[in-house]
């Protein structure tokens, strides 16, 4: 029942477009409402004038855009592709999200193939590697080959999270660009342009509240936005914290807390819902648990314990066998920190 | 009452249900006794399946005087002689032959069965009357000094229609009303084991005058659990010792196990036990993930040793009180979870090309995104 109902209101969302006569991307506000023109990316105006000069001079090396989801990357390699290539830019341009497609295969098949073929217009092709800090590390020895091999007809834009996770021969090879999350002040002018032209409201608290839990994350700030927009054309924070409790029905801060008070039982289980629910990994929560770690209300030096046995975790997390008895463990250690 | 396990033990060797190939095997044997190079065989196969009874039946049917040891007596090398040596020098008194039935060869131990093995050997080497060794387990390395010595006959588990028509005709013999799915429960649930089958069918024709077959899955699944539920117990409840607590834990396997314990744990254990109980089944799984990574299985060794020991010792002192523990939820719960996101998932997939990301991504942003379709509904499809 429940699963119908969601699947036909996306598709019935989707069908809107074709009413207003126009393109799918256009319902969705990231998508509407991401830069088309170098002069509308805002909060890094070296690396776009770095870029602008690339498609000035009908040349770039490999780049490497490395920074934090939701600070621009991606638009910045779509404007790339569209100013080098103009209207055919769909067939220069191949987009391959690392995280679905990790493995070798994925390198040798449909980058090999697409690289190997000449440009139908501009001086080469690009193909834009999201997320290739989740490519395997032999995938990664493949890549460099083909970068290398390739150069006569194509370029790579590869973006990550953590420019670590790249190995050093790639980076070496690339010019590295990096990322850092939009300042409140850029944030709420994005905010500010959108409200105006799809006509609600929105107050500055409310838009102090949205950079806030949204970590400085751009697309998660437009999601939450729109989904607001939705509800009510007046949005002041009370909405912004609606949509959240909504959308996110527990979160990690809760449980922690859940396990502070000693009802471990209650924490674990609510673990489990909110794992499932949002489909998030052992890794995942780790991540979200050793952030946390320093907001919650106990003693300095109990923290730092707690973010050892953070650590030791995720370490048997990649060692052992069921991620949840790991998370258990360490949600259990949490009953005996001291407030 | 006697057991319908012995009141329903085959008389004649065709009687014996299943097996087929290998009662064949051992009548040819006995047949032609004086001719056999290797002067005994060794039945061996699971539990249940037919191996004391057909040495019995043979025994009957050729009239031989059976001489039987089991794993009761003691078998050190002087007794094995005075029984069995002594049984081969004389004639019998009465039967046209003597039978040498050792039940249970593979548990004739090292150490308080000295020299037995050995002695067993020689026995054979100068028999004149058939030797039966019955054996579950064949492949133990003590046996292997048998194998030259010794014809290997292999029984396996009786299959569950064989199972399901022997228990209709007890049934009918004894006038219970129980029904065909109720007996194919039994049939199925006891793993080719008759021993087994004809037990549960009477335990449960003297409880119920009529069998459903709910009545036979409570029984099975009972015995399952209780087996579970005494062992947590010992692990929880006592303060060390408890290193054997899973041994005789049967129908549940490693994985299994683990979240039995997870589950339950929290049910027993407060603070300071808590943290260090959960370390230990930490530690547990971490050598799970090993043995998965490496195939090295010797690894069980610590992980029951951390699953038994390791948590029965994180408590301060033993525990008197009565817990009821639960089974496992946690498998369940993801899988209702599953099924109902794999329609999100789908979502997610078209989402993330529109959106340009990965899937993963997009199904993080789903839930705000869901907000904004379920408030947008065009009127024409409402």
């Amino acid at each position: 029942m429940l699963r119908h109902k969601i699947y036909k209101n996306f598709s019935s969302f989707l069908k809107m477009a074709k009413v207003k006569g126009q393109k799918e991307e256009s319902m969705i506000w990231t998508e509407k409402y991401r830069p088309r023109e170098f002069s509308e990316v805002l909060g890094h105006p070296e690396i776009v004038k770095r870029a602008k000069a690339f498609v000035q001079n009908q040349n770039m090396p490999h780049l490497l855009f490395s920074g934090p989801a939701g600070s621009g990357k991606t638009t910045l390699a779509l404007i790339v592709a569209k100013k080098f290539f103009g209207p055919s830019w769909n067939e220069n341009f191949l987009e391959l999200n690392a995280s679905d497609e990790r493995g070798i295969d994925v390198v040798r098949r449909k980058v090999k193939s697409f690289a190997r073929t000449k440009a139908f217009s501009g001086p080469f092709k690009i193909i834009f590697l999201d997320e290739s800090d989740a490519l395997t590390k032999e995938a990664q020895q493949a890549l460099r080959r083909t970068m290398e091999i390739f150069t006569g007809t194509c370029r790579f834009i590869l973006s990550c999270n953590i420019s670590s996770k790249i190995i050093d021969p790639i980076q070496s090879r690339c010019s590295v660009f990096r990322f850092k999350l939009l300042d409140k002040k850029d944030t709420a002018k994005i905010i500010e342009r959108i409200a105006k032209q799809e006509k609600f409201k929105i107050n500055n608290k409310a838009i102090e509240s949205l950079c806030d839990v949204s970590h400085g994350d751009l697309r998660r700030v437009i999601n939450i936005l729109q989904a607001s927009a939705s509800i009510t054309k007046n949005i002041d924070e009370n909405t912004i914290y609606e949509i959240i409790a909504e959308a996110k029905p527990a979160d990690i801060k809760s449980i922690l807390e859940l396990a502070l008070r000693g009802s471990f039982l209650d924490a674990r289980n609510k673990l489990l819902d909110v794992m499932l629910k949002q489909g998030l990994s052992g890794l995942d929560i780790i991540k979200a648990v050793q952030r946390e770690i320093w907001n919650l209300n106990i003693k300095e030096e109990e923290k730092l314990k707690l973010v050892e046995k953070c650590g030791e975790t995720e370490f048997r997390l990649v060692e052992g066998s069921d991620d949840f008895i790991q998370l258990e463990s360490l949600l259990a250690s949490f009953i005996l920190a001291k407030k | 009452m006697i057991p319908w396990a012995e009141k329903y033990r085959p008389k004649k060797l065709n009687e014996v249900v299943g097996n087929f190939e290998a009662k064949k095997k051992i009548l040819d044997f006995i047949k032609d006794f004086s001719r056999q190079r290797k002067k005994a065989v060794m039945l061996h196969g699971p539990a249940g399946s037919g191996k004391t009874s057909i040495a019995y039946t043979l025994a009957l049917g050729f009239n031989y005087e059976i001489i039987e040891m089991n794993a009761s007596d003691f078998r050190t090398k002087q007794q094995i002689h005075e029984v069995i040596g002594q049984a081969l020098k004389q004639q019998s008194l009465f039967s046209k032959g003597k039978l040498i039935l050792v039940d249970e060869v593979d548990g004739i131990t090292g150490t308080r069965d000295r020299g037995g093995l050995r002695e067993l050997i020689r026995l054979i080497s100068e028999t004149t009357f058939p030797i039966i060794l019955v054996a579950n387990d064949a492949w133990q390395s003590k046996l292997r000094p048998l194998r030259s010595k010794t014809q290997f006959i292999e029984l396996k588990t009786i299959d569950k229609e064989i199972l399901f028509s022997l228990l209709k005709k007890i049934a009918k013999k004894e006038k219970i009303k129980i029904s065909d799915d109720a007996l194919e429960c039994i049939s199925s649930t006891v793993k080719g084991d008759a021993r087994a089958a004809i037990t549960d069918l009477q335990v449960l024709s003297s409880a119920h005058k009529e069998i459903t077959k709910k009545n036979a899955l409570d029984l099975c699944y009972r015995e399952k659990d209780e087996n579970i539920f005494n062992s947590l117990r010992r692990i929880f409840k006592s303060k060390g010792g408890v290193l054997k607590a899973f041994d005789n834990v049967q129908n549940i396997n490693n994985n299994d196990l683990f979240l039995w314990i997870d589950e339950n744990l929290p049910l027993e254990y407060q603070g300071k036990e808590l943290v260090k109980a959960y370390d230990a089944l930490s530690k547990a799984d971490v050598f799970r993930g090993r043995i998965r990574r490496w195939q090295h299985w010797r690894f069980l060794v610590y992980i029951n040793a951390f699953l038994t020991e390791g948590i029965s010792n994180s408590k301060e002192k033993s525990k008197q009180d009565y817990t009821s523990y639960k089974p496992p939820s946690r498998i369940l719960k993801i899988w209702i979870a599953n099924q109902k996101q794999a329609k999100r998932k789908e979502i997610a997939e078209k989402l993330a090309k529109i959106i340009h990301t990965s899937k993963k991504r997009a199904y993080k942003e789903l839930p705000f995104l869901e907000i904004t379709f379920q408030n947008n509904i065009p009127i024409t499809n409402l």
